[in-house]
């Protein structure tokens, strides 16, 4: 019997490592998402793609034959196909509309980044609030309410009316608005997470509001706030392109998307490339920052990690 | 429920009421050279000018004109146009917009919400299999791709494949306004396809519907008859303030096809500064988007009995 038991256990020696690696699993967050993420081959696909229509946007300007600055409007050329000389061929004032269209994709790409920057910025901080602060959730709920009942094109055209068109006043205002959203999922997520069980521990425990905040509740947070950056960079693009070709949106010396394709709309049923090459850059590139921030957002949320 | 469905509507109301006060006192303080033409500009002079707002009431401190424009909206009075229409009431140069608008609005609506709530079911019901991709493809481009993008190229489409017209015009309705019901329908479609493919997959997991199937019922009336029914119920909320925002018209499928509806007239308004018109267009299209939020909770309400919004409206 003794003898049986012998050949069964083993005593071992007592080493540190080992005994490290039971009572400390090395998981890192961001580390699990890099590796979640890597693992869609057609995600970082697209976020290669993405990465290389941005970077080639500043290149584009560059290489081109001529400077947006140095546009001389020349009926004569007016149509021109593309061709070695106008590579995008020209629009209606025969101007070069290779640096037109970058310079658009520039300008789009610019306010997109600037505005979904901002509103991450003040949604989380206020969202983390509002979830957090019991007594501003009555006042937050109805400024969400009286904003997002009406379409956001509607308090845009009036903020073009009496403050004026320019791309500072533009990325403000969609700022201004745009955070309610942002707030709103946060807080929601905040309100959800915030009285969980090891919650609770910590607060007991002593540990600070921020700690609390930044170490259990953020993680949660992060998969919401890149799906809604995923949404809101194409929709900061549509909407600047509506305003603008609706005339209340940039003014007219930025190229944008919406302008250059106001200008176009005359012509582009019989010239189509005035509508393919700049159709196909702008939405190449909120199509690939859709999937990728989808994936991502997926990547991030930390139930999908093992 | 009728103490909350009452709640809700004063809410509404002065929802509805401070948007457009804040409207009223932004309009107010732009300068007044802009209620004048540049003709006008030209050939007036300063007196002249002063004495023309005195008269229409536009140098009067802002609180006593907020006043005067509550008493006349009281009356459903909206003033009378200054630019678009000289001298018309403003209501009658809404009027005609706006059943242009809602006759659109209606149709397109009913095209989504049918052609939506189909691919939808097709999508939950062929799950991850081709229909399924397809309908995941089409979310993702509309959702995606800026909307001056896509209606460009349903018109490129409608132009060269269908041959229809590219613009909306009064004397051959029927077929010019095909293209601008496209793009109308366009987003929504992918919206209740969307959310009822989710609710629908959310629901055929739940017990009730595994039963059914022990029971040995055919898979496609238990679609049909238990989990369409049950995944419906959160999607009817969203009908009729897609069905009040498309009657008030969207401003850019309007502009893009040069409809004569309620759209194209903000738009000018604004663009003309004709202070009347645009209040009351704001006033429409908030009035619209409040009422249609507070009909959606209403409708839920009645649709599906286990829904009690009373007393749990404003969250914990």
């Amino acid at each position: 019997m003794m003898k049986k038991q012998d050949e069964l256990f083993r005593i071992v020696e007592y080493s540190a490592d080992a005994a490290e690696r039971i009572g400390y699993s090395n998981y890192s967050y961001w580390r699990s998402v890099w590796q979640n993420f890597l693992k869609k081959k057609s995600a970082v696909v697209m976020a290669l793609v993405f990465i290389a229509l941005v970077v080639f946007s500043f290149i584009a300007l560059g290489i081109g034959k001529y400077q947006y600055s140095e546009l001389m409007s020349d009926n004569a050329l007016a149509f021109t196909n593309p061709n070695g000389e106008y590579w995008f061929g020209t629009d209606n004032l025969g101007r070069d509309y290779w640096c037109q269209v970058w310079y658009a994709a520039q300008t789009s790409i610019k306010l997109a980044l600037i505005v979904a920057i901002g509103e991450c910025i003040i949604g989380v901080i206020i969202g983390c609030l509002w979830g957090y602060v019991r007594s501003l959730d009555g006042f937050l709920t109805e400024l969400y309410n009286l904003v997002n009942n009406v379409p956001m094109v509607i308090y845009m055209t009036l903020i073009a009316l009496v403050v004026g068109q320019s791309f500072r006043i533009m990325a403000t205002s969609m700022i201004a608005i745009g955070w309610l959203v942002m707030a709103r999922n946060v807080r929601n997520l905040v309100i959800m997470y915030r009285d969980r069980e090891y919650n609770l521990a910590s607060r007991c425990l002593g540990t600070p509001v921020w700690r609390v905040l930044v170490k259990n509740i953020f993680p949660y947070l992060v998969s919401v706030i890149i799906l809604r950056l995923a949404l809101s960079i194409p929709a900061t693009i549509a909407l600047e392109s509506t305003l603008s070709y609706l005339g209340l949106g940039l003014d007219i010396n930025t190229p944008s998307l919406g302008l250059l394709l106001r200008n176009a709309r005359e012509y582009f049923l019989k010239y189509p490339y005035l509508l393919i090459f700049p159709a196909v850059i702008v939405s190449l590139i909120t199509v690939t920052f859709y999937l990728v921030g989808n994936a991502f957002s997926d990547a991030a949320d930390p139930r999908n990690h093992v | 429920m009728l103490k909350y469905t009452v709640r809700r509507l004063i809410e509404s109301l002065i929802m509805v009421l401070i948007i457009v006060s804040v409207t009223f006192v932004l309009m107010r303080m732009l300068p007044t050279d802009m209620y004048f033409t540049e003709e006008q500009m030209m050939k007036l002079n300063d007196q002249q000018k002063e004495e023309q707002l005195e008269a229409a009431g536009l140098l009067d401190p802002i609180p006593t004109q907020l006043f005067r424009f509550y008493r006349q909206l009281l009356h459903l009075d909206f003033g009378e146009s200054r630019r678009i229409q000289t001298g018309v009431p403003v209501l009658k140069v809404i009027e005609s917009k706006f059943t242009v608008s809602m006759r659109l609005g209606l149709i397109s609506m009913a095209i989504s919400l049918v052609i939506g709530v189909l691919l939808g079911l097709v999508q939950a019901q062929y799950k991850n299999k081709i229909p399924d991709h397809i309908g995941t493809v089409y979310t993702v481009f509309v959702n995606s791709v800026p909307s001056l993008v896509s209606y460009s190229l349903v018109l490129v489409f409608c132009a060269h494949v269908l041959s229809l017209p590219s613009l909306y015009s009064t004397r051959n309705v029927g077929k010019s306004s095909i293209p601008p019901l496209i793009c109308l329908s366009l987003a929504s479609i992918a919206h209740y396809a969307l959310w009822t493919r989710r609710y629908m997959v959310d629901e055929s997991t739940k017990d009730y519907i595994r039963l059914a199937r022990v029971k040995g019922m055919k898979s496609s009336d238990i679609m049909r008859k238990h989990v369409l029914k049950n995944a419906f119920v959160p999607l009817a909320q969203y009908i009729p303030a897609s069905l009040l925002l498309t009657v008030g018209g969207s401003m850019l499928v309007e502009r893009f096809f040069s409809v004569p509806g309620m759209g194209t007239l903000m738009i000018d308004a604004i663009n003309r500064y004709d202070t009347n018109v645009v209040q009351a267009c704001v006033f429409i299209y908030a009035g619209l988007g409040i009422l249609g939020v507070f009909l959606g909770d209403i409708l839920m309400m009645l649709l599906d009995p286990r829904i009690k919004l009373v007393g749990g409206g404003s969250g914990r």
